[in-house]
């Protein structure tokens, strides 16, 4: 018998479900923010809790916003 | 034909009402190929996250327009070979929508 230690996982919310957002734009800076870390990285989808197709259009979106400067490649350039 | 969008960055020492009438002559590519500008967006001066050619700003221009693929690679060559055009990147907007459930 299984025990207790089968934690269930907590299920996470979709924040693009709570915005509503049906396109993910790479100009949309405010809301690309929120799937980078403070140093510029890319959340993984264990954190973000977004569906793998979205997670999928999220990383395409930051890296176009990187080629034009919206967002670092890295934290504060130092990083 | 195909929709596009182009986002280019200027150099921020050209002055920002020049923008628009010098872009139109790149556009020009796009219109004599039988393609349609749909919308000019001047964004204005802004501060770029990490520096291009030495440069801490750029004047922000987005263009949505519809063209064929040769043309819209001949308009983002053309745009290439401009000193004052620090950027240019050509998306295709239908790409980011999100898939239906």
């Amino acid at each position: 018998m299984a025990k207790a230690e089968l934690r269930k996982p907590k299920p996470k919310s979709n924040p693009l479900k709570a915005a509503d957002v049906k396109v993910i734009d790479y100009k949309d800076v405010a809301l690309l923010r929120k799937f980078i870390s403070d140093r510029g990285k890319i959340r993984a989808r264990r954190v973000t809790g977004v569906s793998v197709q979205e997670q999928r259009k999220i990383a395409q979106a930051i890296k176009n916003a990187r080629e034009v400067a919206l967002l670092p490649y890295s934290g504060a350039g130092r990083g | 034909m195909r929709a596009y969008e182009l986002m280019v960055l200027i150099d921020p020492e050209v002055d920002e009402r020049t923008v628009e009438p010098t872009l139109g002559k790149f556009l020009d590519v796009v219109r004599n190929d039988g393609g349609t500008i749909d919308n000019v967006d001047v964004w204005g001066r802004r501060r770029l996250a990490y520096d291009i050619k030495k440069k801490n700003e750029a004047i922000y221009v987005v263009v949505n327009f519809t063209a064929t693929p040769a043309t819209s690679a001949e308009l983002d060559r053309q745009l290439s070979l401009n000193e004052t055009i620090l950027r240019t990147k050509i998306i295709r907007p239908e790409d980011q929508k999100v898939s239906a459930e």
